[in-house]
Formats: structure tokens, sequence, C-alpha cells
């Protein structure tokens, strides 16, 4: 870990701890303060279960045990990018996994995982109630309708087109000063 | 309660609605032109953001003046994004698949100008002389809305348009009587629960008002796990003032001061619109203390669900609440009796609820008059899949499977056979062309082998592998089993396991009798529903589909060509046009090739057999197969290089 | 006092309890794991203690049924046999059967149910199923084996009933649930007070005692009364 993600770490206890002062310390508190944690930081790490036990009295396994019982918690940090791709019924009978499979290939991950340099992840969704647009795919927060194999490739382009594009900006502006 | 508080009730609300009145009357005046634009979830995917900044820019550009209005689902979702434009000396027109650059050439011509633009027009929302109405299709002649009747008309963040409609009568209706009287017309409408096992919802609250204990609950349950079913987030998107006007009735007719909102964290613009409208009805005095200036409290709150689709159950629901693991217990004490923190608990599905207003509003005999004599009122389905016109529809108990397939939704696309279609989610069947009339209904299906469930109806074509589909809902209850119990735990493991082999062409003879076996078992043995309906996909599959799975154990073929183990492409070199390169570009793996005489071929071993370049392939030549089992595809070598 | 008939004899038992309880108490056995004596809301997860009871078309997990008046039950039909043969088939389809190296070999209360539904230990139907697990958190002085453990959760109600609140708990879902203790670098974070009341309750042998050699087999610590329950009382 590098020394900026390590206080970017420490930032984000900070902020857990001075969040968990505004919960009451009642265990019905307990899922709303996981998901304004997953919220906020798109992981709950575990450090901060550990948080959340004490605040709330609780053994830290016992939060553990809960926290993993929902899809919705992760314990890892997400890519800058989440991909969500819907297997719900309709995406399946249109070819949802095979739209999730080249996302797969084309990233070099599997579903859950984040690539090496932390720009995209994949998650699998169960439905997104977007059926009539089926397959759908998730891309932060856009949500893209009926999705082909051979549209896969272009929206990760754009991703890279963009970053590329900002980190010329970023380095123009550099140059100018 | 007494005469004097009864009037000063009925006086508190007249006022709220004459202002409500006022306020709706300036957006849906005489002098003003108004656009409406379907801004929901699928909307939104379709691109409504997009065409309301044109519509906006446009209007700014022309210097027009037209208010432009946010509204919810109509659930035509084959048609979003959907505008209606509401201009004065026009009947209000519905607009369908509008893109930016339609929204611009509505403003020219239509609100500049006044030409309507018929080519790009849906229908007429009123009768009129110039333009057909919408209600000449039968997909909307036929629907009967009750639930859905102002989703996708008014601004759901508006609380006043929700009253000017007529809203939140009913509730003011309902505090002049007395809570027998409430819960007597919702007995004697016969309603049953919509959340899929059909229980009577007057009974399940007149168990909660008859307990004694004190600080009892009404949960609005808005957990739709079902994998296709998205009717419950369009409701409260598009009209949640509906519901959260049903739990008020509820929690005043069982004595709850309590109410919670569950809806799934996967929802969060749901989420949000019912927080705004918590927030709004609380304001005028509708929630909160002393409702109406009467004796009656109430406080409703939101909870997030984190995404378990087993808390759709209700003793899980409760637990997950509780901030516990969300795992089903064992019924009875049902939650009538001992419910969320051990207290008379009335949970109720969104469809239940926002059934209510109109109800109470017309009496529980009008809703009887509505669909069938056993399940009376209107059923909510949201048609996906193989079907032309797929979106929600909103229909009376009764109608048959093969009119809301063909009439009201359009039947299959693409010339293609119709096979079967897959209702209640993981819970529900498989049901194939002989159950097509079929009347929907909560006792029919079910004894058909489907249930109501939660209403998602996933259509299937002829291309369509029923063992792939039975496979599809074994994976998703599997995932979603909670492992409290054995059967469900491993035992839906096992079903799994063996319908994965059979897919893949590792069948083996038994193994039918194994599944239906295992099926009967679970279905007996599990602990929550969940369980006990998992097995329904694969025992009605194997019912009606069995020469289906014969078929993928004995001969290593899958008739529909689905499952990709026993499947392969090839080109047919005939047909394949020499120096064409569309499919070459198409392949997301590059299995394709030149052969010697300039031609296209496909590296089986690299094919991931995703069938794009069949779709590539230009129509004229037509030159991709594809063949079940895949030895029928003919082996061409590669050439070799240089 | 409340009578019942159970297989055509008639049983007294006191009012309240549970059928399960009563038909114990009185010598009747009923395959059960998830269950014990004194649990309030019996969680009824390990589905083996069916029965028929007059009255009802299906059998019921006589765990969850408070006993009545003049109940009718019979434990031995067919009904019944076939839930508990498949469900104690599912159980050891996840088990991994290695009986000899077992410290609870002989004591092991799936043994037990095998012999008593003469049901063998090898698996015919059924393909074992292999669980990938992770022991995600190690503990100094407890092990755990998830390919043994039937997830009963008699560990977790004991822990808590000791110490207030579980040291140790469920984790994940569904198929891959599993016994888990938090830590961080080995190091539980919540205090153990080794109580070992875990290691002792386990009906199949997959919590243990390690490192230590006097505690490395806590069958030897705690006292098994022949049904293979816990006597050591609980707070």
């Amino acid at each position: 870990m590098n020394l900026s993600a390590r206080t970017e770490e420490k930032v984000m206890f900070d902020h857990i701890a001075s969040m968990l002062r505004t919960y009451e310390k009642k265990r019905e508190n307990l899922m709303a303060i996981l998901q304004e944690i997953q919220g906020k930081y798109g992981y709950v790490a575990p450090p901060a279960l550990q948080m959340v036990a004490k605040h709330l009295g609780l053994s830290s396994c016992e939060v553990y045990g809960v926290a993993t019982f929902y899809n919705q918690f992760r314990f890892n940090p997400p890519g800058k990018h989440q991909i969500r791709v819907c297997l719900g019924t309709a995406c399946h009978v249109r070819g949802g996994d095979i739209i999730l499979e080249n996302f797969e290939r084309k990233l070099e991950i599997k579903a859950g995982e984040t690539t090496p340099d932390r720009e995209f992840s994949i998650d699998r969704v169960a439905c997104v109630g977007c059926c009539a647009l089926a397959p759908v795919a998730i891309v932060d927060d856009t949500v893209y309708g009926h999705m082909a194999p051979s549209k896969v490739e272009g929206v990760i382009l754009g991703f890279e087109i963009e970053k590329e594009r900002k980190e010329r900006e970023k380095q123009d502006s550099e140059s100018q000063e | 309660m007494n005469l004097k508080s009864k009037e000063t009730l009925i006086d508190v609300f007249a006022s709220i609605k004459t202002e409500a009145e006022k306020r709706f009357g300036k957006i849906k005046g005489d002098s003003n032109q108004n656009i409406f634009i379907g801004m929901a979830t699928c909307g939104l995917a379709s691109g409504a953001i997009e065409v309301k900044r044109a519509f906006e820019e446009a209007l700014a550009e022309q210097k027009i003046n037209a208010r432009v209005i946010s509204v919810g689902c109509l659930g035509h979702c084959y048609a979003e994004p959907l505008v209606i434009i509401d201009k004065p000396g026009f009947p209000p027109i519905l607009y369908h698949n509008v893109t930016p650059g339609k929204a611009n050439l509505l403003v020219k011509a239509f609100l500049r100008g006044d030409d309507p633009v018929f080519e790009h027009v849906l229908g007429a929302m009123e009768e009129n002389e110039l333009i057909p109405t919408v209600m000449e299709f039968p997909r909307f002649n036929q629907e009967k809305r009750v639930v859905m009747g102002k989703c996708g008309l008014i601004d759901p963040e508006d609380i006043y348009q929700y009253i000017a409609q007529g809203g939140y009568s009913a509730l003011a209706k309902a505090l002049t009587l007395d809570p027998e009287q409430i819960i007597f017309e919702v007995l004697e409408s016969g309603l049953r629960g919509r959340g899929g096992a059909g229980f009577l919802t007057g009974k399940k609250w007149q168990f909660v008002e008859d307990a004694e204990e004190k600080g009892k609950f009404v949960i609005c349950n808005a957990d739709e796990g079902d994998p296709g079913a998205y009717m419950d987030r369009a409701i409260l998107e598009s009209n949640p003032h509906q519901v959260i006007e049903g739990i008020a009735i509820c929690a005043y007719a069982v004595g709850a001061k309590r109410a919670i909102v569950y809806v799934r964290a996967e929802y969060p613009l749901a989420v949000k619109i019912v927080q705004k409208a918590i927030e709004q009805a609380r304001e005028l005095g509708l929630l909160g203390k002393g409702i109406l200036e009467t004796q009656f409290d109430l406080d409703v709150t939101v909870f997030q669900g984190s995404g378990a689709f087993v808390c759709g159950e209700e003793t899980a629901l409760i637990r997950s609440i509780q901030g516990q693991r969300g795992m089903p217990q064992p019924r009875p004490p049902y939650p009538a009796q001992t419910g969320l923190w051990g207290k008379p608990t009335v949970i109720n599905n969104v469809k239940t609820l926002a059934s209510i207003p109109p109800i109470i509003e017309k009496g529980g005999k009008w809703l009887k008059g509505i669909g069938t004599k056993k399940s009376p009122g209107t059923a909510i389905f949201s048609v996906v899949g193989n079907i032309v016109h797929a979106g929600l529809v909103e229909i009376p108990m009764g109608v048959t499977l093969r009119s809301l397939v063909f009439d009201i939704c359009g039947g299959v696309p693409n010339q293609k056979r119709f096979k079967a279609v897959q209702i209640g989610g993981p819970s529900g069947g498989c049901l194939p062309e002989q159950f097509l009339d079929t009347p929907i209904d909560f006792d029919s299906l079910t004894e058909a082998g489907a249930m109501m469930g939660s209403g998602g109806m996933v259509v299937m074509d002829e291309n369509a592998c029923m063992i792939d589909v039975a496979r599809y809902f074994l994976d998703f209850t599997q995932h979603e089993s909670c492992g409290k119990c054995t059967f469900c735990r491993i035992g839906t493991k096992h079903l799994l396991d063996t319908l994965e082999r059979i897919t893949k062409g590792k069948g083996r003879d038994g193994d039918i009798e194994l599944l239906e076996d295992l099926s009967i078992d679970i279905k007996e043995g599990s602990l929550c529903g969940l369980g006990k309906t998992a097995p329904n996909p694969v025992l009605t599959t194997i019912e009606y589909f069995r020469d289906e799975y014969e078929a993928h154990i004995q001969e290593k073929r899958c008739p529909a060509m689905m499952c990709r183990e026993l499947t392969a492409y090839y080109i047919d070199l005939d047909k394949c046009a020499r120096g064409c390169d569309a499919c070459v570009g198409s392949c997301p793996t590059e299995s394709i090739f030149t052969t010697r005489d300039r031609k296209k071929a496909i590296d089986q071993t690299l094919c991931v057999k995703c069938g794009e370049c069949m779709t590539a392939c230009p129509s004229e030549y037509d030159a991709v197969r594809k063949v079940s089992p895949p030895e029928l595809a003919p082996k061409i070598a590669r050439p070799e290089e240089g | 006092m409340v009578t019942l008939i159970v297989d055509n004899k008639e049983i007294e038992t006191q009012e309240g309890s549970t059928l399960l309880q009563a038909c114990l108490d009185n010598g009747i056995y009923i395959p059960n794991l998830c269950y014990l004596n004194g649990i309030e809301d019996p969680p009824g997860s390990c589905r083996l203690c069916f029965v028929e009871i007059e009255g009802y078309d299906q059998p019921r997990t006589s765990c969850r049924v408070k006993v009545q008046q003049g109940m009718v039950v019979r434990t031995n039909t067919e009904h019944v046999r076939r839930l508990q043969k498949t469900a104690f088939e599912l159980l050891l389809s996840t088990h991994h059967v290695e009986c000899r190296n077992c410290p609870a070999n002989k004591k092991c209360e799936l043994q037990r149910i095998a012999k008593f539904l003469h049901f063998g230990l090898k698996l015919k139907r059924l393909e074992p199923l292999e669980r990938d697990i992770e022991v995600e958190h190690e503990h100094p002085f407890l092990e755990y084996i998830p390919t043994r453990c039937v997830l009963c959760g008699k560990c977790v109600f004991v822990c808590r009933k000791r110490n207030g609140q579980p040291m140790l708990s469920f984790a994940k879902r569904g198929f891959d649930t599993v016994i888990s203790f938090f830590g961080e670098n080995d190091k539980p974070v919540d205090v153990c007070n080794e109580c070992y009341a875990c290691a002792e309750i386990c009906p199949v042998g997959a919590l243990l005692v390690k490192d230590s050699p006097n505690t490395s087999n806590p069958w030897k610590r705690g006292s098994f009364n022949d049904k293979g329950k816990c006597q050591t009382p609980l707070k």
C-alpha cells in the first residue's frame, strides 16, 4: 500500500468514527450504519466492522455475520468504475450471461473482482427492474439497455479515452505552469 | 369518533384539497402548455434525461412558454421514453420513443406551429375528433387500472398533484369510520395479498386488530426480489402517495402507530421518492402526530433492504430490520401475533396497500365486481422476454394467458413460435402452449403448477431451452438461499449441479428421477416459502418438456440450440461471400479465419458461441449456421501461416 | 401435566414442553441435530425431527410443536422416514466422512442417526459436494473444520448463553454459510474466555481445541451422556 492510500484509509476511518457518533447505540441501527459506510466508500473495511460493533456493543463476529449475509456489502475497495451486469430473468433470456462474459474477458477479471489498476470492477446483479430493455448493464450510474457483446468494447473504450484525455489535460496544464 | 372532530377533519381535508386544486390548476390550466416526460427508472435508462434537456433547450431557444413536468411510469416500457404533450386546443397526445431530435421537432412543429407530427403519435389520451385515442389499442383498452391508475400521469414528487386527482380522500373518509368498518370493507372486497401467497388481506388485518398488545407495526413489503418483476418499483416511483395512503388506512384500522416501508437498496430512485413523499405528507398533516387534526398518530419510515431475496419472506424481513441475518423463522407464530420486535405486525405488499384507497372510496363490493369470484380485483404483470409490447400490464383477474400474451402484449416478435411462459419467478413454473387458455387468478395458476408469485412473467420463444430456464432459476434460488435449513441449503445445490451437468451434455440415466424425487422432498421438507417453492421450475419443466430433458441426456443435443456446450456455429461455405469480412470484426475472440479460397470459417476451439457473427453476416448471404449436437458442424482446419 | 399418544404409547409430559423434548424424555428417540433442551425458539433448521400428527396432512418438525392434551403422534411412518433420510443424505453429502481420524468417532451424532435410520454413511444417489471454503479468520486455540460442520448452530447458541455475546457466529449465506471467528492477523477481536462450551457441544467434531495437549480432544473434557448431549450446565 502506498502512502496516499494509507492516508486515504485513515481519513475514512476518522470519518466513520464521527459518523458513528450520530447514531444511537441501538442494534436496529446496524443495517443503516453499514449501508451508510458502503454507500460512501463503496466497501466496508474490516476495521470499520469492528468500530461499528464497538459502537453498538455487539461482538465483531456478529456484525461480520450480519454484513456477510447481504449482497450489498463488499469488503474490498471497488474499482473506480463499477460495472454491474443484470442477470435477471429477462436479461438471461436475452443473453445477459454472454454480456457478462464479454466484460470479464475484456477486463481479464471475474465477476466480484477488481482490475489490478483499480479502474474497473464487475458485479452480477439480480434485477435492476429495466427488463424491457434487456440485456442491461449498469456502469456507475448509467444504465445501458439493449446491450450486445460488440457494445462492451465501446463502453470500456469510452472510459479509457476519457481517462487518457484527462491525463493529457493534466499534463498540459502542468506543462503550462 | 365524535361528531365535532369528524367535522373538523372534513374541513381540514377540504382546505388541503382546495389548495391542491388551485396549484394543480396552475399546471394543468387552459392557458398553459405542458410536457409530461416519463422519468422512472426505465424511462431514464432509455434516455429520458437527454429528452428532457432537449425539450428545455428547444423551449428556451424558441422562447416558448411551456412547463416540463417529470412523471412516473405508464408501464409501456417498449415505447420509452414516453412524452405526453398537453396543448390548449388539442387533446393530450402521447408520443413514443422520443429522442432529443424528436423533442426538437415537436417543439418547433407542434408547440410553435400547430402540427401534432402525426407520424410520431402513439395516440391521444382523451376522446377527440382529431387523433385516434390510445384506447383503440388492446394494450390500453383491455387493461383495468386500479392500482396503477395515476401512474405516469402525475408528478410523484408533488403531493398536490395526487390530492388534486382525488388522492388522500380515502384516508379522510377512513378516519370518519370505525376500524371495524374499514376491516369489514376490506374483507368484503375479498382482496387477497398481492405478494404471491394470496392470503385474505382483511383477515390479516383482523388478526392484528384483535391483538391486544400495544406498539403494533405496519410494514409495506417492497423488497421486490423476483428477477423479472418490477411493478413495485414502478408504483413507488410513479405514485408513492397511493401506497402511503394505503399504509395510513391500514395503520388506523389495526391500531398501529408506526409503519415501515421496506424497499430494496437496489432501487435508489424509489427510496428517494418515497422518502420525499413521506416528508410532504407529514408537512400537510396527513402523517405524523394528529393526522388531519384527529387523535390518530402515524410515523412512517423507510428501511432499505440490503440485497437478500429471502428477505421478501416476512419473518426474514423482520429479522433484517432488527439488524440480524435475514433468516426465516418457522411459522407459527405468525407476524400478526409476534412480529417486529415481538409486536403484532401487518406485512402487506405494495400492490395490496395501493389497492386499499380505491376500496375505501368505492366500497368493498366495487372491487368484488372486478376479476373473478375467488380472486377479485386486478393483477399486475411485468411481461418481459420475447414479447413485442414488453412492460407493466394491469388486468382484471380471470383474463386468459392467451389474451395477455397475444392480444394485449402483441405476441412473440420476429415470426418466432411461442414456446412457454414462466410465471411467478423463481417460485413459479413454466407453462407451455396448451395452458394458454388458463385464466389468470391465484387458484388456476397454482393448479397448473405455476403461481401468481409477485407477477413476473417471462415469455419465451422457440429458442429458449427449458432445462436452461430451470437451471437459471435454480441458480438464482441457490444463490439466494439463506442457508438455514438442510433441504434448501444443500438440496437446491444438488438440483443445480444435476441440471448443470445435463446442460453440459453430461446427463446420466436416472437424472430425471433424481431431480423429481429430490424436488418433492425439498418442497415438503424446507422451512420457508423460498425452499418450498424452489423446485417448481424443475418440476414443471420436467412435466411439460420431458422430451427436451431426454434429448439432452440421451442424445447430448439441445433442441432449442441454447445450451452452449451442446451447440456449435459454423459458416456455410456455399453461402459465404468471397472477400466479405463482416463477421470477422464482430467476433470477440478472433476465432474467425480466412480459408484458402478467401471464405470464412470458425475455429471451434476458440469460439465462445456468442452468436455475434450470425447477427453480423449480411442477410443476403445468411451463411452462419447453428447446430446441435456440435459434432454436426463440419471441421475446417485453419490454413497454415505463410 | 399433559398426556399424549406417541406411536400407540401413552406418555406424560410437562405442559409447554416441545413435542421433541417430550418424546426424548420418555425414551422415544427422534433424530435431531439443531435442538437443545431449554433453547428458546428452536431454530428448526436441521429438518430431521419430523413426526406425523393426527389432524395435519404433512409431517411437522417436532421441535417446533408444543404438546397438547390428547395429541396423537407417529414418529416412524414411511413419509417421516423418507424426509429424514433425504435430509440426512443431504447433510452427509457435505460432510467429509473420515470417522477413523475424527475425535468424534463413536460419539458422533451423525453415526447415531445413520444407525437409527439404517442408512449407510456412504452416498448412493448423490455426489459428494465439495465446499470451497477458506477459513478466513484463524482462532488461537479453536480449530474449525468446515467440511465436518453440519451448521446446527449449537456452538453459537451456547457461546451467546455463556458470554452474553457470541464470540463466534454464522457468516456468509446459503451453501457458503460457515461458523466464523472474526479477527485480524489470527488474533480474534472478540475476547474468548476459553470455556470451550462450543467445542463440547459440537455434535460432529467440527470444533476442536488446539495447541494444549490436555485440551486437544474436547471429547475427553466434556461430560457427555449417552445421547451425545453436553451435560455441562448452561448459565
